[in-house]
């Protein structure tokens, strides 16, 4: 456990961060590799981009909330 | 010597020695150059000794799209800690950072007491030259391999190894020169312009893992790098106006308070 922990506070140390991008990979492996999905593919970078951004904005809300 | 095919080589090899490279330069400027020089060179001896036992068979046998995506999103997960916290910092949310004051503290001690001290190796830092150098090395190899192939006779690996070795010392010198104006920078704006470019490296690697090609192909890192910058400015500015938005009404509550606490002390 110990272990884990330290190997999470070496990568990231934030919780939202983690879960949120790990949902946006798993996202995309649908989308790139289950056929439905197959039209789009097309958006994958705008997809990741615009989740990065909002990963990035939902744990700085999160910190400015716990400052007030 | 296949001019066309190390030609060719250099330029797609000399992209990807620059993304190496930067990588290991901010790492260098930012950590320390033991660190980032201890990763680079444990990537060059697993890339040597890659190389060296699959030779040719490295494009059959290395997943270089798994790769791209692992290391994309490792380098995504660090870049947005990195934003984060310079973004904090900037906003006023969290105190500015000056590691270089504590550091030179330090050292006065130390030195004051005759004693020295060798930079200590950081994990981070090893982990995040080592990553980036074994990809793009990877890249170069695969570069070197097929374009070499292309030519149809030996000499055409030869040619083209020639023209990516050119590029990696090209880049490699560049890199020297601009090591010294680098570290004029002051640290928490070095800090926040790392944690952009892993962030956007790692976009651009993690949607490449997918299988998706880019606009521009290479081109398109540094119009991900302003994307992310834009971005950033935006959250300060809305960071700070919450600040103080939060700070005003906090300042009306104390005023109340004091004077609710002075109109019951009155007789």
């Amino acid at each position: 456990m110990k272990a884990l922990k330290a190997i999470y506070n070496f990568i990231v140390g934030d919780m939202i961060i983690l879960i949120g991008v790990l949902i946006v990979v798993a996202a995309l492996a649908v989308i790139n590799f289950v056929s439905v999905f197959a039209p789009l593919r097309g958006i994958t970078g705008v997809v990741l981009i615009l989740a990065v951004l909002c990963v990035l904005t939902a744990t700085l809300y999160r910190e400015a909330r716990g400052n007030r | 010597m296949q001019w066309a095919i190390a030609s060719a080589a250099f330029l797609a090899s000399a992209v990807e020695f620059v993304e190496a490279f930067t990588i290991v330069l901010v790492v260098g400027v930012t950590i320390n150059w033991r660190s980032s020089l201890v990763g680079a060179l444990a990537a060059v001896a697993t890339l040597a000794l890659i190389v060296g036992t699959l030779g040719v068979a490295i494009v059959q046998w290395v997943p270089i799209d798994a790769l791209r995506l692992f290391v994309g999103v490792i380098l995504v997960l660090f870049g947005l800690k990195w934003m984060k916290k310079a973004i904090l910092r900037y906003s006023g949310l969290k105190a500015i950072h000056d590691e270089e004051a504590i550091f030179e503290e330090t050292m006065a001690e130390i030195r004051a007491r005759g004693e020295t001290v060798a930079p200590r190796i950081h994990p981070f830092g090893v982990a995040l030259s080592y990553k980036a150098v074994l990809l793009e090395g990877l890249e170069v190899a695969f570069i070197v391999i097929t374009f070499g192939s292309s030519g149809g006779s030996a000499s055409g690996i030869a040619s083209a190894a020639i023209g990516a070795a050119v590029a990696g010392i090209l880049v490699i010198l560049a890199g020297v020169l601009i090591k010294a104006p680098l570290t004029k920078v002051p640290e928490n704006t070095l800090k926040f312009v790392v944690g952009v470019m892993l962030t956007s490296f790692g976009t651009f690697w993690a949607a490449e893992g997918f299988g998706y090609a880019w606009p521009f192909a290479d081109a398109f890192i540094p119009i991900l790098a302003a994307i992310y910058l834009l971005a950033s400015y935006i959250l300060v500015t809305w960071l700070k106006q919450r600040k103080r938005s939060w700070m005003a009404i906090a300042s009306t509550q104390k005023a109340a308070i004091t004077a609710q606490e002075e109109e019951e002390v009155r007789p």
